[in-house]
Formats: C-alpha cells, structure tokens, sequence
C-alpha cells in the first residue's frame, strides 16, 4: 500500500469527508510533508472505489460547487487494520534494533 | 457550472481537464474544479494565476490512467475504453519480446564470431541489446518502473550514436527502422501505469521462451530477422482471429503496421531487394489490415 493510499484510508477512517476536506486531512496526517493534487486524488480515490475499499456517501452543493463524501467500507477498515499492524511489526523492529545499539528509537524535533 | 461569471483561473482549469476522457469529466469534472478552486478567493490568484505545473502533471498522469484504463482499476470503464488499455499494453509487450528476439540475434551473431578471429570485434556496448531481456523480466516481477527505464537504454544508445553523426539523412533513416522499437516502447510507458495489471507471468514466460528461442534460430539463419518477424506476425494473427482474442489480434495489427514503416519508407524507394521486401510488405499488410473482430454467429432461426 503505498503513502497516500494510506494517509487517505486514515483520513476517511475518522468520518466520511468531501475531496477538499481529505487533501486537508492528508497534509495535516502527514505534517505537511504530502499535498495531494486534485489529479493524484483521483488516481487514489478511483482505485480505493475499484478495489471496494472505500464507496461514494452524500453529495453536497456548497457555494455553488460540487462537494461528493467519501466513506470507508468494512473491507478498507480491515485493510487498514492489516496495514497499521505490517507498519508497527516493522517500526517494533526497528527499535529493538536501534535500542540495541544504544540509540534512541525517536529523535526530537529540533 | 461554467456561466459567463467564470474567472480565469477556473476557464484554465476547466481546459486542462479536457485531456481527461469525456466519461471521467462527466462524473469527475465539477468535483474537481470545487476542489482545485477550494479557498481560493484572492481576485488577483484568480484572475492571473495558471493550474501550475504540478497539477498539470498529475492531471496528464491521470488522463493516461483513464484513457488506457485497466478494467480493474477504475469503476464504470466503457469497455472500449478498457479494451484500448489492453491493446496498449499487449503491443508495449509485443515489442519487448521483439527486442528480446533481436537481443538473442545478436547473442549468437557474437558467438559465432568469437570462432573466427579475422572477424572485427563487436564494440561492448552491443551488450545494452540485452536490455529487452531485463526489461521483460522486470515488468513480470511488478517493478514497471525499472523494465521502463531499462527497456530505454537501447533506443537512447541509438539516439546518442546517431545523433553524434550529425548527418540528418542518416539520423532520418535510423529514426525509419527504430519507429517499430520506438512505438512499442511509448506503449509500454502508457500503458504500464501504476494502475495498470502485472502482466500474467505464467503465461507470459512461453512467449518470452519463444522469442529467445526464435532469436537463437534467426541469428544461425543470419539476417533473416524481417522475414522471421514478418511470418511470425501473419500466422499469430490469423491464430488469434481464429481464437475470438481480438484484443491480441488488434495489437497485432498495429505491430504489423510498425513494421511497415521502415520497408516502406527505407528499403522500397532504395530498390534494394525489391522482390522479397515486396513480399514481405505484403505479409505485414495482410496482417495489419485484416479484420480484428468475429462477427458473432447468428442466432438460429426458430420455425
């Protein structure tokens, strides 16, 4: 599963969100470090509805625009699910790698 | 949506997204531009300002992805639209396995070679003729983006080497007979998107297997290639028209019309053996303009 599928089944885990409110959600999930393109969204979004993770909610007419929910279905909670455990195996690993070698698994912001 | 209120930044968004597909705009397209618009109420960034060059690349990424769509990638794909995505990929594939054939040609013109000491040296860089080899097996595995990068360094080898000449006439002519290699390679680039199916491997390794084989046999037979390509083409045609995959069979037709191109524009107006070229030419003319779908038997009149 690569970075922004992830951070966008995350930022849908909470509650179903419009396009705008998900390339927020992903900026913020992430501090700042990805800001999806609308194109890259809807690469995303097309492939997340494809493999039935996530499905179309409510559509919303808000100043004139059109502003279509998205909502996670049980299939992307549980590849969620799987993908949050593969990453903390991977991150406990890690640490005991690190802790092993006397380092500090998290380094402070400076 | 779009009245005669539509700032300049919206009518430039609004004709960027026309590279998308007109049944993706249709569902997609006000979406977008509320999302791309979202926030944005300065008059000066809305009157002046342009999509910018990283949404206009992933806006282009996009329409890759749906004009060659994979079925499975994207809900509501017309399948016209999914069969394109197919035969774009099956002809970036087709061209693979002919680089692989003449990378196996060339393996053997070496070796043969090497017994004949008179013989010039070939210069090491003919070794980056194996790189179709790579290149498949790596867009087997999944890691489209290297079989990409790798199935380029023989067409950018030939491009440099060309260029370097410096005579036009030369670099025309070359550019003729790599069009095959060169289109094939564009297809494989579009087609192979991220969204786009790893190719079945299983199945896959038998034609790979057959084009190395062929490739052993050819460069015994020395300097047969066309023909061989030219032959092989018509019979798998006429095999796949016969199978019903018409997918592979319009591919097919595309390949053969690639090969077209450098007999046509090249060889004939040069008169250098007209005859066989002919023939050839024709094969590949049969094969490219030959019908690609079997008009489905009619149903049996009851009474």
């Amino acid at each position: 599963m690569s970075e922004q599928t992830f951070l966008v089944l995350t930022a849908l885990a909470e509650e179903p969100l419009h396009g705008y409110a998900i390339v927020q959600a992903v900026e913020q999930l992430s501090e700042g470090r990805m800001v999806l393109r609308v194109g890259t969204l809807y690469g995303v979004l097309d492939r997340l509805v494809a493999d039935g993770l996530a499905e179309r909610d409510r559509e919303e007419v808000h100043q004139g625009r059109l502003r279509r929910y998205y909502k996670l279905t049980d299939s992307g909670v549980r590849a969620l699910q799987a993908e949050v455990a593969r990453l903390s195996a991977n991150v406990r690993a890690a640490t005991a790698v690190l802790r092993g070698r006397g380092v500090q698994a998290w380094a402070g912001r400076a | 949506m779009g009245g005669s209120g539509m700032r300049n930044l919206e009518r430039r968004y609004r004709t960027l997204l026309k590279v998308l597909p007109r049944w993706y705009r249709r569902d997609r397209e006000e979406e977008m531009v509320g999302i791309f618009l979202a926030e944005r109420d300065d008059d000066l960034d809305l009157e002046h300002s342009w999509p910018g060059w990283g949404e206009t690349g992933a806006v282009l990424a996009l329409a890759v992805r749906t004009h060659l769509a994979a079925g499975a990638a994207l809900t509501s794909v017309p399948s016209k639209v999914a069969r394109r995505g197919e035969v774009v990929r099956a002809l970036g594939m087709l061209g693979l396995l002919l680089g692989m054939f003449y990378a196996m040609n060339m393996v053997v013109t070496v070796v043969v070679g090497l017994g004949r000491p008179f013989q010039s040296p070939q210069p090491w860089w003919r070794v980056l003729e194996l790189a179709p080899v790579v290149a498949f097996a790596a867009l087997l595995i999944g890691w489209r983006t290297l079989a990409k990068v790798v199935a380029a360094v023989p067409l950018s080898l030939v491009v440099v080497s060309v260029t370097a000449t410096g005579d036009p006439g030369y670099v025309l002519v070359w550019g003729v007979f790599q069009f095959p290699l060169l289109v094939t390679f564009v297809c494989l680039c579009l087609g192979f998107h991220r969204e786009a199916p790893i190719p079945p491997a299983r199945r896959l390794l038998w034609w790979g297997g057959g084009a190395l084989l062929l490739g052993v046999v050819g460069g015994f037979s020395g300097g047969t290639g066309m023909q061989t390509i030219a032959v092989l083409t018509l019979v798998l045609r006429v095999a796949v028209f016969v199978r019903g995959d018409g997918v592979l069979g319009r591919a097919l037709s595309l390949f053969a019309l690639a090969q077209l191109v450098p007999l046509l524009f090249v060889v004939v107006p040069s008169h250098s053996y007209l005859m066989p070229v002919g023939v050839l030419a024709a094969l590949l003319a049969v094969a490219a303009v030959a019908p690609v779908w079997r008009r489905p038997k009619a149903a049996p009149q009851m009474g």
